[in-house]
């Protein structure tokens, strides 16, 4: 008698449904517990965000109108675009390695970090050459706009010397090239005119000072809408995981899925870089937090991920004002510092 | 005979006299057998330094940025301030090449033999000391003439700041970021002697990236920025609070006029004009 | 009916991979409620044959999935009708559990986002029962040998419960006892009506299929019961006479010719 049948008669009165499957609850415990934890520890540093200024720890809760101002102008819209900013980074960044089936993918593989290095780098190049023409709302949507245009076109051109998604390894290498190209023509741009270096330095180190409630309302719409599409796309990523052929003979749409991917990320990297910077690593870390505790499917995985790369770039914008203020070390510094020590520890408890 | 060897004497005795040696700011000391009639300046305020002294004619190449006087447009080009081009300033055989002490060219043109000297110049004190080295490498006098010129155009400028406008809160914005110009800087201490008082302190170092929040708190009464800068600051969070943005107290500084108050030599005291015009409302540009 | 209908057939079928063309102008009729098992020389097409079928690589000429033309198949409808299993497995799903990796075999069947209903449990149970690996369900697949994973793999291809099998070297990694389940779970899929066509490098395993698929260099060289003399001859031929089809209890057994 096959012993296969056997085990079949015998546990068939046993383990259903999932939900109420021990095993498989484990998970879903874990998962609600990684999400509570990294909910509250960013809901805390929101506080923090909101009681560190510029002399250090001040809480300014003393209902004076200038302090007031201080607070909700300048503190409460920083720390909740910074988190936001991670956030989008955190999401994208789950999306790249999912799209890619690398866990050492960050978003900007597709040439959109150095994209909006460009874009900004002409326009301060632009505002410096005609600075006439630069009134309040043009330089006000001017070096976030061109930010966010600049990423968008690289991923464009990415997509177009991919010749579209069919194949992953040529959107890769595509990406790379591009990526590289718009870095070395925004570094062009910044030596034929080095009075935009200082500029662009704060810029390519990431910085959240100039977060007002308007980069904050612009980044939380973008995370809701690449939020809907990264869940809903999810399921196509679990399948991928799988291999092309499988995923294709479940019956995705393998290209449309693709090209989803990639806007999603698109939008995401070129939101946070427009507002932020290039904040290097909270991408591409912020997923490793997430499978460091738990190893959940996509679904839970992007939503996890985006709250673990909130909380990391929250931190980092929090320490960074902090550490030696009135001075701000620059955000993306410290996001590295913070995601390395991190995933050295991580290593270091896997060789043990 | 006797005579003849008395003379060879008297000239070999005599020409170390006109050999000079000089120490830079790194405090290498550089020979110098003869003044240097071919020289060549990888800073702006280092050029600018050689011609205050009257010796223009002696440069043969300056960098990409050099722009005053007129005359040094038309000399050739070496390169940036990060990255000379080491064989066009070797093709110019220069006997000196003057630029600053942390320039990646610095170890590699020594290298080639050519006699460098590299300058560190951050305060007004260093513009002083800067003045009487080049001098004495190139053998000339003036320094000291050009110094006192110098002082005395500060003071005059000091002196057209209307006495209202003493101990006024001034912000000074290098770049975005914001990386101000604190008390440290040359700009501060110019600022220091027009009697206005820097809301960046000098503990923080020359040019330090500050918390824009920080400005916030200081609310300067007058803010000076470059032109390309300034259209954006009103996009920052709570600044639009400043009292200097409420009153429209921004100066707006040209690229030209930037030049001129960026580089720490021999126009300090042009710098301190443009500042104390700012301060007493008589900028070009000033209200919009 | 159903019986006439063949799972698949294809007439001219060409594909060219990297500009060489690996199948040259196949025609074949696999009929339903069959298992019929490819075999072959290495590169002599056998996976390529089976994709092509499966519609997972660009073909030339004429494929019909169970009597209609393969264009004419919605993504998801194939999906439903016909469950693959590949060789080799992609290192991607190191994090994914063994059971949810079973119930992406359930995806063709549900609605986009939709949590698993009652239906896509029992399947996913039963099918990792009948694979034996519905005791480590929870465990991650970066954990598992390689004979595990083809478990877990096979439970997914069988979770789509589809009327057609296709299985590219799906005794891979396995030891004997567990060959003997699969063999046995492939009996029962076509006991039950079902369609499985195989690509096995085993022979002798080959041999316990119903019919034979002799595929060498991108063709068909014949097609016919396992049983048949001329199928025999035709396996010999194309391994060029270095193993020999022996009868050994009820069943067949290849062995090299030493």
């Amino acid at each position: 008698m096959n012993p296969a049948d056997d085990t079949l008669v015998a546990g068939s009165a046993g383990s259903f449904p999932g939900r109420a499957d021990p095993l498989l609850e484990a998970q879903a415990r874990r998962v609600r517990w990684f999400a509570i934890l990294a909910a509250g520890a960013s809901a805390l540093l929101l506080v923090l965000g909101a009681a560190v200024g510029s002399l250090g720890w001040e809480p300014l809760w003393d209902g004076s109108e200038a302090a007031r101002a201080i607070v909700w102008d300048i503190r409460v819209p920083r720390s909740l675009g910074a988190w936001l900013a991670g956030a989008l980074l955190g999401l994208a960044g789950a999306l790249a390695q999912g799209l890619f089936r690398n866990p050492l993918a960050d978003p900007y593989l597709m040439g959109s970090s150095t994209g909006a290095a460009f874009g900004v780098a002409l326009l301060l190049v632009a505002l410096g050459a005609a600075p006439g023409t630069a009134t309040g709302a043009f330089a006000q949507l001017g070096l976030t706009g061109a930010g966010f245009l600049g990423a968008m076109a690289a991923v464009l051109l990415t997509l177009v010397l991919a010749r579209g998604v069919q194949h992953t390894l040529r959107l890769l290498l595509a990406g790379v090239i591009v990526g590289v190209v718009f870095g070395a023509l925004a570094a062009l741009v910044m030596l034929w005119e080095p009075e935009v270096l200082r500029a662009m330095q704060a810029f390519l180190l990431g910085t959240t000072g100039l977060l007002g409630w308007t980069g904050a309302l612009l980044l939380a719409a973008m995370l809701v809408l690449v939020l809907v599409a990264a869940v809903a796309l999810s399921p196509a990523l679990d399948a991928l995981a799988l291999g092309e052929s499988a995923a294709a003979s479940l019956g995705l749409p393998l290209a449309s899925v693709r090209l989803g991917l990639v806007g999603a990320i698109a939008l995401a990297t070129g939101a946070a870089v427009a507002q932020v910077g290039l904040i290097a690593f909270a991408g591409l870390v912020a997923p490793h937090i997430v499978r460091s505790a738990v190893r959940p499917t996509h679904r839970a995985l992007l939503l996890l991920s985006t709250l673990a790369g909130g909380l990391l770039l929250l931190a980092a914008d929090v320490l960074s004002r902090w550490m030696l203020a009135p001075r701000e070390l620059p955000v993306g510094v410290l996001t590295a510092l913070l995601g390395g020590a991190y995933l050295l520890w991580l290593m270091h408890r896997r060789a043990a | 005979m006797r005579r003849w060897l008395l003379a060879l004497l008297l000239a070999l005795t005599a020409w170390p006299i006109l050999a000079v040696t000089v120490t830079d700011d790194r405090g290498v000391a550089v020979d110098l057998r003869e003044p240097p009639r071919r020289i060549v300046s990888l800073l702006p305020s280092l050029g600018e330094t050689v011609c205050a002294l009257g010796a223009c004619d002696r440069l043969v190449g300056v960098d990409d940025y050099a722009n005053w006087p007129a005359s040094v447009r038309s000399l050739p080009r070496v390169g940036g301030v990060d990255d000379p081009r080491i064989e066009r300033i070797v093709g110019l055989q220069p006997d000196l090449v003057l630029l600053s002490s942390t320039s990646r060219a610095l170890g590699r043109l020594q290298a080639l033999g050519l006699p460098v000297m590299g300058f560190d110049i951050k305060t007004l004190g260093d513009v002083r000391r800067v003045l009487s080295r080049v001098a004495d490498a190139l053998q000339v006098g003036g320094a000291d003439a050009a110094w006192r010129r110098i002082d005395a155009g500060v003071a005059a400028a000091a002196r057209s700041v209307p006495p209202a406008q003493h101990g006024v809160s001034v912000y000074f914005e290098v770049s975005a970021g914001p990386y101000a110009a604190s008390e440290s800087s040359h700009i501060g201490e110019i600022l220091a002697r027009l009697g206005a008082v820097n809301v960046v302190p000098g503990h923080l170092g020359t040019v330090p990236l500050l918390n824009p929040e920080f400005v916030v708190r200081a609310d300067p009464q007058v803010i000076m920025v470059a032109q390309r800068d300034a259209a954006a600051l009103a996009a920052r969070p709570g600044w639009p609070r400043i009292r200097a943005m409420r009153e429209g107290r921004v100066c707006r500084f040209t690229a030209e006029q930037g030049d001129v108050i960026a580089r720490p030599g021999p126009r300090l005291a042009d710098a301190a004009q443009l500042l104390a015009d700012c301060l007493a409302g008589r900028l070009q540009g000033d209200r919009p | 009916m159903r019986a006439m209908t063949p799972a698949f057939s294809a007439s001219a079928l060409r594909v060219a991979l990297a500009g060489r063309e690996v199948l040259q102008g196949i025609d074949l009729s696999l009929p339903q409620g069959r298992w019929t098992a490819v075999v072959g020389p290495n590169g002599a097409g056998k996976t390529t044959l089976l994709k092509a079928l499966a519609h997972l690589l660009p073909a030339q000429g004429r494929i019909e999935l169970l009597g209609r033309p393969a264009r004419e198949w919605g993504s998801r409808e194939r999906a439903r009708a016909l469950a693959w299993l590949g060789q080799g497995q992609e290192a991607g799903a190191e994090d994914l559990r063994a059971w949810d990796v079973a119930m992406l075999g359930r995806m063709p069947h549900r609605p986009w986002l939709s949590a698993p209903t009652a239906a896509d449990h029992a399947s996913v149970e039963e099918a990792m029962r009948r694979t034996q690996c519905w005791d480590w369900r929870a465990r991650p697949l970066g954990q598992l040998s390689g004979g595990e994973r083809q478990r877990v793999l096979l439970a997914r291809a069988l979770a789509v419960g589809a009327p057609v099998l296709l299985m590219d070297e799906p005794l891979a990694n396995l030891d004997p006892p567990h060959q003997a389940d699969v063999l046995a779970l492939v009996r029962r899929h076509v006991a039950a009506g079902g369609t499985a066509i195989t690509v096995l490098h085993e022979l002798t395993l080959a041999l316990r299929a119903d019919d034979l698929l002799v595929v060498d260099g991108g063709r068909v060289l014949h097609h016919g019961a396992t049983g048949d003399a001329a199928t025999h001859e035709a396996v010999q031929r194309v391994f060029a006479g270095r193993i020999r089809v022996h009868a050994l209890d009820r069943h067949w057994v290849a062995l090299p010719d030493a």
